[in-house]
């Protein structure tokens, strides 16, 4: 069963806030998340990056995919290149 | 990255201006982060009709806020806002004569600063959980 990571918009109206979970792609759609690994907020400046990077690099060595946004921010937290060093 | 807030603003904007369709579609891409693949599946349709759908409906959000401006509008009052509590902040026990002044200073300052928060609805450590 493919595992992604993706985001997770939470936040009241007019203040977005996401969180960056791992999920299974048969529960996608209920939201349920197998485990929150961080989170990402635009609306401060500099936007907030917070990501557990041990669980991050476990999740992607375990084939997780993340979605495009989610590879983005991995990448900006240089999670992406520890991943690939790793390899 | 900037971009994922400005289309989540858009569509908390005018977002009750779309079609059920399009705002589903939306919601899925860029609430859920679903890719454009897992959303044709969802909805039964290419992938292309799909990406075509979410250019289209950018499109028209763009169009509002082109002609309504809501978003700098909210932009604008939020930075004022804040500099409104920063100002607030620059004021001392040293300026005020007697510490009865003072402490109706800081009674008007609490006020100020609940309406600032109301007024900047920040509420994202709500979501942070324990990260720190």
């Amino acid at each position: 069963m493919a595992t992604s990571i993706r985001l997770h918009r939470m936040g009241a109206k007019k203040n977005p806030f996401y969180r960056l979970v791992v999920c299974d792609s048969a529960t996608r759609r209920d939201g349920r998340a197998i485990e929150e690994i961080g989170y990402y907020d635009p609306t401060k400046n500099p936007h907030v990056i917070k990501i557990d990077e041990i669980k991050a690099l476990e999740w992607l060595s375990k084939g997780a995919q993340p979605s495009d946004t989610a590879r983005s921010l991995l990448r900006q937290a240089g999670i992406m290149e520890k991943f690939h060093k790793s390899k | 990255m900037k971009r994922i807030e400005n289309k989540a603003l858009l569509f908390d904007f005018y977002g009750p201006l779309l079609t059920a369709k399009q705002s589903k579609v939306w919601d899925l891409y860029y609430q859920q982060d679903f890719s454009l693949a897992e959303i044709a599946e969802e909805e039964g349709i290419t992938r292309q009709a799909v990406h075509d759908l979410l250019k289209r409906t950018e499109k028209i959000l763009e169009g509002y806020e082109e002609k309504l401006k809501l978003i700098a509008r909210f932009r604008k009052d939020k930075e004022r806002v804040k500099i409104i509590g920063a100002s607030l902040a620059e004021i001392s026990r040293e300026d005020f004569a007697d510490e009865a002044a003072w402490k109706r200073h800081l009674e008007i300052t609490d006020r100020i600063k609940e309406i600032i928060a109301e007024v900047l609805e920040d509420n994202s450590e709500l979501f942070q959980d324990n990260w720190d």
